[in-house]
């Protein structure tokens, strides 16, 4: 394509959008788990969020962007971009590769805006599993998963051949394809890794939940790229889709606060910036199909839904899911996935929601996520085993994984 | 007394202890040993007069009733016990809404979750 047909405005706006999401990774979510972790395990979690970043990227760019983003079956992307062959810019010629899912802006834009969200989907997942799993397993399994299960996941509800997009599934920014589905295989992870020692009997102090606020507001701040980047445009949907994603945060936290405080006689500090995740996760599918009133009944609902998806739900489900990924990003998921179908308004987007239609993305995207997830985890038990031994345990995955412990 | 009370009140001990000194306990043990609960005692009251914690003189006496199932030989506290004020609900000040958040504090946070 020419490349004056580019157009500025929504190139700018999706380059920033990239920053804005990978901020939400790096530091992001490594100081959101890492402060919520006991001090020995600090640096392994924060390590394994960075190594994620490092090798989902490599993976996206030989294999994981043409899985996802290129047209091939209703399945599965072909063949075309692997390597990102083809992502040419020629200056001479003046010409750029374009998507044909986002034929404003270049398509190494394109698959950098949608690389730093199959990064965060991975990272997400290390909440349900630190403290015990072994770092080589941690690779293996988040390497494998990214490929197997996220990239067609992100095909079928993106591209638009994709047999959940060809069923009119709404999925804005990735209440199904990030959230769900990190939730999901966080949950089958703590389920088949087994409990830490000692999970029911011990207290497992956070190491300082000044980090976590901190990773909590970049989580914030990174979302208005996150959704309203989604839009592939620096345009009013982009703009609406932001207003909603900050009323919805805000509702999330308010109501998680509440809900808290009438449970348990005081609103906390974590309780608010699980509020306020949970609010973004929430909005997430619905954010360029949702009016701000309807933004604010979503980021509500999920609050406290999610508090008892991280309480109630937690105890009933019986696994050591350690920062309740899927107390947070799989019920948020779900509750947004389906609100979506209720309040999605076709003034704002020319679609009708379907909820009927919203629950099929949200049984297959979980389905699929289990079961592969689940044969993932047993592969690469059969390649490095999954936890640590009991003694590298007790002594910390900071020592026993890296040779490296916080400071005094 | 039920082991999972003496448990929860070990687990309680083991927090404190890590906030107030810096000492790290394992706490399933000193619910199930009797000699090292006593040490555990010994130390926590030591710690607690010559710092002036006086919630650690608290559960230390509670750890030393629970092995015993007796009261314990020393004599009161020298500081006047308290709970944490609770945040009272969102329309009442914390005075006229002390009660509010009492239960959950006896129970020791952070055990089966972190929310």
């Amino acid at each position: 394509m020419a490349q004056d047909s580019v157009n500025a405005a929504d190139t700018a706006w999706m380059m920033t959008s990239t920053a804005l999401v990978l901020l939400m990774t790096l530091p992001g979510i490594a100081l959101f788990y890492g402060g919520m972790v006991r001090r020995k395990n600090v640096l392994n979690t924060m390590a394994s969020v960075v190594a994620i970043a490092a090798l989902v990227s490599l993976l996206w760019f030989a294999l994981g962007y043409s899985l996802a983003f290129t047209p091939g079956s209703g399945w599965l992307g072909g063949s075309s971009r692997l390597w990102f062959s083809g992502l040419d810019y020629l200056k001479d010629a003046g010409k750029v590769a374009v998507s044909h899912v986002a034929p404003n802006v270049p398509e190494s834009v394109y698959a950098m805006f949608q690389l730093t969200f199959a990064i965060i989907t991975a990272a997400l997942i290390v909440g349900a599993v630190v403290e015990r799993m072994r770092f080589s397993a941690m690779l293996w399994f988040i390497g494998l998963w990214s490929l197997v299960v996220y990239a067609p996941i992100a095909h079928w509800v993106w591209e638009p051949g994709g047999w959940l997009a060809q069923r009119g599934v709404l999925d804005f920014a990735g209440g199904s394809v990030v959230h769900i589905n990190a939730g999901v295989s966080g949950l089958v992870c703590a389920h088949m890794l087994g409990p830490r020692r000692g999970y029911g009997r011990e207290p497992f102090e956070p190491f300082n939940l000044g980090l976590t606020m901190a990773g909590a507001g970049l989580l914030w701040v990174g979302w208005f790229g996150f959704n309203a980047g989604s839009a592939v445009a620096s345009d009013g949907r982009a703009g609406l889709a932001m207003a909603v994603t900050h009323i919805a945060a805000s509702a999330g936290a308010m109501t998680w606060m509440l809900g808290e405080w009438m449970v348990r006689g005081r609103p906390s500090l974590l309780g608010l910036c699980s509020g306020l995740v949970a609010g973004l996760v929430a909005i997430t599918p619905a954010s360029g199909f949702v009016s701000p009133s309807s933004a604010l009944l979503i980021g509500a609902v999920a609050g406290v839904a999610c508090y008892w998806g991280a309480t109630g739900l937690k105890r009933i489900l019986n696994a050591d899911d350690s920062l309740d990924v899927f107390g947070v990003h799989g019920i948020g998921g779900m509750v947004g996935a389906l609100m979506t179908g209720l309040l999605a308004s076709k003034g704002i987007s020319g679609v009708h929601g379907d909820i009927g239609v919203q629950l099929l993305g949200v049984v297959a995207v979980a389905v699929y996520s289990a079961v592969m997830s689940a044969a993932l985890l047993w592969v690469t038990k059969a390649i490095v085993g999954l936890r640590v031994d009991d003694g590298s345990e007790v002594t910390g995955l900071d020592i026993t994984q890296h040779r490296e412990h916080m400071g005094t | 007394m039920l082991p999972s009370e003496k448990l929860a009140i070990a687990a309680h001990l083991h927090v404190l202890l890590r906030r107030k000194t810096g000492r790290v306990t394992d706490t399933q043990w000193m619910a199930d040993n009797a000699d090292y609960a006593t040490e555990i005692v010994r130390f926590a009251r030591r710690s607690a007069e010559k710092d002036g914690h006086v919630d650690l003189l608290e559960w230390a006496d509670k750890l030393e009733m629970a092995l015993s199932s007796r009261p314990p030989a020393r004599p009161p506290a020298r500081w006047p016990v308290a709970e944490p004020p609770a945040a009272g609900g969102l329309l009442a000040t914390p005075a006229a809404h002390g009660d509010a958040g009492d239960g959950p504090m006896d129970t020791p946070r952070y055990v089966r979750g972190l929310r």
